[in-house]
């Protein structure tokens, strides 16, 4: 990075901080603190649970399944608006009309305060430790290409969320996450518009979607019903809609973005507003991966895109199959580019049969171009076990810091850290109010005077972000950083949706058979996960249905008379 | 807390004039998203 680069990060992040905190000054209630005092209008809503949602790893893992996998990805996102749609009608009115600051409120005034304790600490848990993994998983990136120290980007990435979280509460994260999704949005439409002039110059953006097209990376549809297909129009509507429902419907992170809202109306509009923007955001992030790909046709690509593992190869006993794997992948990228250029031919004369021999050529070069890649994986993972051998992360920000001029590659990091901060900062509010309101002010101290409970807040604030800092300095020893963030969810995800559903739409269940239900599905679920009877993202559905089935017949048996 | 106004329509954007047409369109909007990537990759495939 330059000294241009540096200026503007530090010139992103500064502004970020001075402007929530001087937005935000004057919490002086916990309703302020954890609920902006219910004042916020339908777009700073939808925004904040927009830029909840969208981590640091949204920006550099999609553009990098663009490149890979192609726009397929995008269909993960379809169940969204329909759980935004039912979150507006069931979940926004009860949550304002109870006058709630956390989701497991709630559940006390359906069941008792055993559920609505149990299902608040499993939330702790589980968001506690993931929150230290979101905080390692883009350190650990940037601090790979970048060369800076896993430990001290740790505790920036972490540590600059506190300073105005701390100190502005949930108003100052709100300002933040509009400021956050202005940089990102403006810094990933220039990053796409640059790599379109980087084409060459009788390349057009239209012919470029047709070379993505020929390469099969347009597959945005998929209507084949195939469970072994992890993205099609199905398994997004059905499998998204639940996974969703399930996310904004029962972590904090997000019931607390959307509480914030001045009515009921206000907080449904700005859902809504995230289920109208959400797929068509995802579309862009992705193509502008796909137009990666499509730089990388005319252009050499690197084999394997962390750079820093295959150095290590170079310098190692597998030195010299890597120089061959590296000679096959220059041939091939080659003849990638006389098979582009061909197409682009074809595809100006209207010529049929060139594109589809071009096409046919580009599809086949690109499987042997995976084949040499799953070698030099193969050979990484010889020379280093504990190696990331998942090189998707690391597309994007490469493309970034190879060709995209200087200045913009500060405003990219930029947008790594915002968006970091944008779901960390909500991370650490809906813990230090999950801590505060359903543990401390329920079970512990619950006659004391609104100042006392505000301070107890900004303290839990402080102690759950030095915990997840914590977490993150020891997360290098847990392998690939998504599977291990899917798989803590997994465990807990499901048994928190069965209480809800269970609260919602199974009323002859009470809270002793629900409670029990929840303490053995839980025990059950991380039982199947000890002993891998399955893959674990069916843990969140087994999950679900263990607690509902089990609480159903618990209360026909053992609790009849409750 | 404040008190949060009964849910009224006073919230409605200009272009709905209920929320069981506001969540059609959004719902509607999806159906459309989904048609016109459905036509794009077969135009560009």
């Amino acid at each position: 990075m330059s000294i241009l680069d540096w200026s503007v990060l530090a010139v992103t992040l500064l502004v970020i901080i001075v402007y929530g905190i001087v937005r935000s000054r004057g919490s002086k209630s916990m309703d302020d603190y954890l609920l902006a005092g219910q004042s916020l209008p339908w777009y700073h809503v939808g925004l904040s649970v927009m830029a909840t949602q969208a981590s640091a790893v949204t920006f550099l893992s999609a553009p990098g399944q663009g490149f890979s996998d192609g726009m397929r990805f995008v269909q993960f996102y379809f169940g969204l608006p329909l759980a935004m749609v039912v979150l507006s009608v069931t979940f926004v009115p009860i949550f304002h009309r109870l006058k709630i600051f956390t989701a497991y409120e709630y559940l006390e005034s359906r069941f008792d305060v055993r559920v609505r304790t149990l299902t608040s600490g499993l939330f702790l848990l589980q968001r506690g430790l993931s929150t230290g993994l979101s905080i390692y998983a883009p350190s650990i990136i940037l601090s790979t290409i970048l060369g800076w120290n896993i430990y001290w980007t740790n505790l920036l990435m972490g540590g600059i969320v506190l300073v105005y979280t701390v100190t502005g509460g949930t108003k100052a994260i709100s300002y933040t996450h509009l400021q956050q999704m202005a940089i990102v949005t403006f810094a990933m439409a220039l990053a796409g518009y640059l790599t379109v002039k980087l084409l060459p110059e009788d390349v057009s953006f239209v012919d470029a979607l047709h070379v993505a097209g020929k390469a099969g990376r347009m597959n945005l549809i998929d209507l084949k019903f195939d469970p072994d297909s992890r993205y099609n129009l199905w398994s997004g509507l059905i499998g998204g809609f639940f996974l969703q429902l399930s996310y904004f419907g029962t972590d904090q992170s997000q019931v607390g973005r959307y509480l914030t809202g001045q009515t009921i109306g206000q907080s449904r509009l700005g859902l809504l507003m995230n289920g109208l923007l959400k797929v068509p955001m995802q579309f862009l992030i992705l193509l502008v991966g796909v137009l990666v790909f499509v730089f990388y046709q005319y252009n050499p690509s690197p084999t394997f895109f962390n750079k820093q593992e295959t150095d290590k190869l170079k310098n190692s006993q597998y030195a010299n199959a890597y120089q061959i794997a590296e000679i096959k992948h220059q041939n091939l990228t080659t003849q990638r580019q006389k098979a582009v250029i061909d197409m682009e031919m074809a595809l100006k004369t209207d010529n049929e049969a060139g594109q589809e021999a071009a096409g046919a050529v580009l599809r086949e070069t690109d499987d042997a171009l995976k084949s040499v890649k799953t070698d030099v994986t193969k050979l990484i993972q010889k020379n280093n076990p504990t190696a990331d051998t998942n090189d998707v992360n690391y597309v994007f920000l490469r493309f970034v810091l190879d060709y995209l001029p200087h200045g913009l590659i500060g405003l990219l990091i930029a947008v790594i850290f915002s968006a970091s901060m944008g779901s960390i900062a909500s991370a650490y509010s809906s813990l230090a109010s999950t801590t505060v309101i359903d543990i401390y002010k329920r079970l512990i101290k619950s006659d004391s005077d609104d100042a006392h409970y505000l301070n107890v807040s900004r303290w839990s604030t402080i102690g759950w972000g030095i915990f997840c800092i914590i977490v993150a300095q020891f997360a290098n020893q847990l392998g690939s950083m998504i599977e291990a963030v899917n798989i803590l969810g997994s465990l807990f995800y499901g048994v928190i949706l069965g209480v809800f559903v269970v609260a919602f739409y199974v009323k002859s269940i009470g809270g002793r058979a629900t409670f029990w239900s929840a303490i053995i599905s839980e025990v059950l679920v991380v039982l199947s996960w000890y002993l891998n009877l399955t893959a674990f993202l069916w843990l969140n559905a087994i999950g679900c249905l263990l607690v509902v089935g089990i609480a159903w017949l618990l209360q026909r048996t053992l609790f009849r008379a409750s | 807390m404040p008190e949060n106004p009964i849910d009224n329509s006073v919230d409605l954007p200009p272009f709905a004039r209920s929320w069981t047409q506001l969540y059609t369109i959004v719902m509607g909007s999806l159906a459309v998203e989904i048609l016109l990537f459905y036509v794009l990759m077969r135009w560009l495939s």
